[in-house]
């Protein structure tokens, strides 16, 4: 005589804690920081921005509002005391729009670091005195620094991010989370390239507020006056 | 003669012969003449220093240095804790040291002459050391050894168990006033090493000195005993300046600056290896001198009871060395400055963790900020359909007039007058910028990142 087997739940099974669910990010011990995008935090293992990991962003143009995606985490770290830096920026960082989203300029750090950007990130991770450090690294950053920066920043309350541009999504790299961005209908795009668990089916839409009407057109740009009147002589030659 | 190296040793010479005999010897030794003064520099140099350890330092001239521990064994974890800190900052200056612990100074100063190397932690185990050594003391009257051996008393112990009233009217009390003191039988009050109010340490190099990296080896010493001073004053320096005395009689300075006070020799050093490593030595070098220029008071702060030690070295110390490295303007912080103008809207200045330098202006303008500006405003191409950036540029907003800045119109460096309408356009790829129009044309001059 056979015995039926028991019946038992799937809930329960799925319950203990030595069955691994194929399809669940698995939690970091660190808490991520909230990126103020929920359906980004879902996507995101530890439910936020990485701390104590590095993070890249592949994006090939500027003005997508790539930055935007990242100031409501910034802005917080920033108001919890952190200090922010930005190595190598492409531009001026522009103060008053900084402390418009709530980054306190005093503790926001610029650093020129010229050849040395690897250095100088590799220095600011390891320090930990930093809550945050963006940096606009050369392009051609080979494994080695870029492993070298991993453990640097591995274990440090520090949310680490690399701007790279997307040609640089090609090869491998041992930042635990890449995220391509681009500038789609409706909002910024964002493809998470790599992440820990299972990889990402389809990429996200953001709506990340920009200044501006999006959807009608002001009126169309008038001619410079220099323009209008070489534009004149032009006719009437 | 007073002291030789190993090679003169072996040829036979040693100390305290006579000069003549020792050049008879050795015809080709190298003399040095004998400056007390600089023996008693040295000596308050690394009282400066040993002030790290304990404020109750004594000198004992002419090569003693007395530190009472008793008080802080408990911070240090216990005598031999302190003892190997000790040796170790020694060892690290280049000097050599005969030392021993006990419980009366002239005790542990006869056992450190006598190289015992040891500490002794109760009086009775001082006491037994002390009746081992040999009766051949210095200081003492010469000839009392040799009287002392023909009594039959060869060692300190045996002066122990003699009456001390017999001794006292054969060698007088001197020698025997110094062995009750050795044995803590009488009090032995000392003469307290008063730390300077102001630090300056000179330390004159034994050879000059053409490459800058090899001043830290020298620099060393001296930040060890500004730390030191520092320390047992209660201090804490945030500027302090290197001078160089070069061969052909100029000098030259070498400031060393700290985001924030500190009394870590470490930090001052690790700055001063950046400094040197970009340094280029005019002239060899042959005397150095470090003066605190910068000094404040500790602020005393209680510690949490269960606080977490912070990982790494934190945020002040890490700038300061990427200052060092990348030299002045690397490293900035951000404040904001009342102005229309953006390009006057952001004033950079260095980072300094203890001087709060918060930004002049909390004005919010109601029109966007981009988070990037350009360094110059960058000409637009300009098409019949209007001006171009990767493609035709849409104005998204109402124009916002900016026209200020005639007071500094024609100064050098100053933005001047600006009468500019700005506006937020967007191109093909969906870039969002800040373009303006002025009389000159189309420019654009900042991304909404």
């Amino acid at each position: 005589m056979t015995t039926a087997p028991l019946p038992v739940a799937l809930a329960e099974v799925l319950a203990r804690g030595d069955v691994w669910c194929g399809d669940t990010l698995p939690g970091l011990t660190e808490a991520g920081i909230p990126s103020g995008h929920a359906e980004l935090d879902a996507e995101l293992p530890g439910g936020g921005w990485p701390r104590g990991n590095l993070t890249e962003i592949l994006v090939d143009r500027s003005g997508l509002g790539e930055l935007s995606l990242l100031l409501p985490a910034l802005a917080q770290l920033s108001a919890a005391g952190g200090w922010l830096a930005l190595v190598a920026p492409p531009w001026l960082p522009h103060a008053p729009a900084w402390a418009a989203t709530g980054v306190a300029p005093e503790r926001l750090v610029v650093v020129r670091a010229g050849r040395q950007a690897a250095w100088c990130v590799e220095q600011l991770l390891a320090s930990g005195g930093f809550a945050a450090v963006l940096a606009w690294p050369p392009a051609g950053l080979d494994a080695r620094t870029l492993r070298r920066l991993q453990l640097a920043a591995a274990g440090r309350p520090v949310f680490a991010c690399l701007w790279r541009s997307t040609a640089a999504g090609a090869s491998p790299s041992p930042a635990p989370l890449r995220i391509a961005l681009a500038a789609g209908e409706g909002g910024l795009s964002l493809r998470i390239v790599k992440r820990r668990g299972r990889p990402a089916a389809r990429p996200l839409i953001l709506s990340i507020p920009r200044p501006g009407r999006t959807n009608r057109v002001v009126a169309g740009p008038a001619l410079s006056p220099v323009a209008a009147r070489s534009a004149a002589l032009a006719a009437l030659a | 003669m007073l002291a030789c190296d190993l090679a003169a040793a072996a040829a036979g010479v040693a100390g305290g012969q006579k000069l003549s005999t020792a050049l008879g010897l050795q015809p080709g030794l190298a003399v040095g003449e004998r400056d007390q003064a600089l023996e008693r520099k040295v000596l308050e140099s690394l009282a400066c220093w040993a002030g790290r350890f304990t404020p109750t330092v004594s000198l004992a001239p002419p090569a003693g240095l007395l530190l009472e521990i008793g008080g802080c064994l408990r911070l240090f974890g216990g005598a031999p804790a302190i003892v190997e800190t000790a040796l170790a900052g020694c060892a690290e200056q280049a000097y050599s040291v005969a030392w021993a612990a006990a419980p009366t100074p002239l005790g542990a100063r006869w056992l450190a002459q006598a190289g015992n190397r040891e500490v002794h932690a109760t009086l009775p185990a001082m006491q037994a050391a002390l009746g081992g050594l040999s009766c051949t003391v210095p200081g003492w009257p010469a000839g009392i050894p040799e009287r002392l051996g023909a009594f039959g008393l060869h060692c300190l112990g045996d002066l122990a168990r003699v009456p001390a009233a017999g001794l006292r009217r054969r060698l007088g009390n001197g020698p025997v006033d110094d062995l009750l003191r050795a044995r803590g039988e009488l009090p032995d009050p000392q003469r307290p090493f008063v730390f300077p109010q102001g630090f300056a340490g000179d330390l004159d190099l034994p050879a000059r000195v053409e490459h800058a990296e090899a001043l830290a080896f020298a620099g060393q010493r001296l930040l060890a005993a500004l730390s030191g001073w520092l320390h047992a004053r209660q201090l804490l320096a945030r500027a302090c300046t290197l001078h160089l005395r070069h061969d052909d009689g100029t000098h030259s300075a070498l400031p060393l600056r700290l985001a924030e006070a500190s009394a870590d020799d470490g930090r001052f050093l690790r700055l001063l290896r950046e400094h040197l490593g970009r340094l280029q030595l005019a002239a060899p070098v042959e005397a150095l001198r470090l003066a605190a220029d910068e000094v404040i008071a500790r602020p005393g702060a209680s510690a949490h009871l269960f606080e977490q030690p912070p990982v790494g070295e934190g945020a002040p110390a890490c700038l300061e060395r990427l200052r060092a490295r990348l030299g002045e303007g690397a490293v900035r912080a951000l404040a904001r400055q009342a102005d229309h103008r953006p390009e006057c809207a952001t004033r950079e200045y260095e980072v300094a963790a203890d001087s709060a330098s918060a930004g002049t202006s909390t004005a919010a303008f109601a029109a966007p900020r981009p988070l990037w500006l350009l360094p110059e405003p960058q000409a637009l191409a300009e098409r019949p359909d209007g001006p171009h950036w990767h493609g035709p540029l849409q104005l998204l907003t109402r124009g916002e007039r900016l026209e200020s800045g005639w007071w500094d119109a024609g100064e050098a460096g100053a933005a001047g007058d600006l009468q500019r309408d700005y506006f937020v356009a967007s191109n093909p790829q969906r870039q969002r910028v800040w373009v303006f129009r002025d009389a000159r044309g189309w420019f654009l001059h900042g991304l909404f990142a």
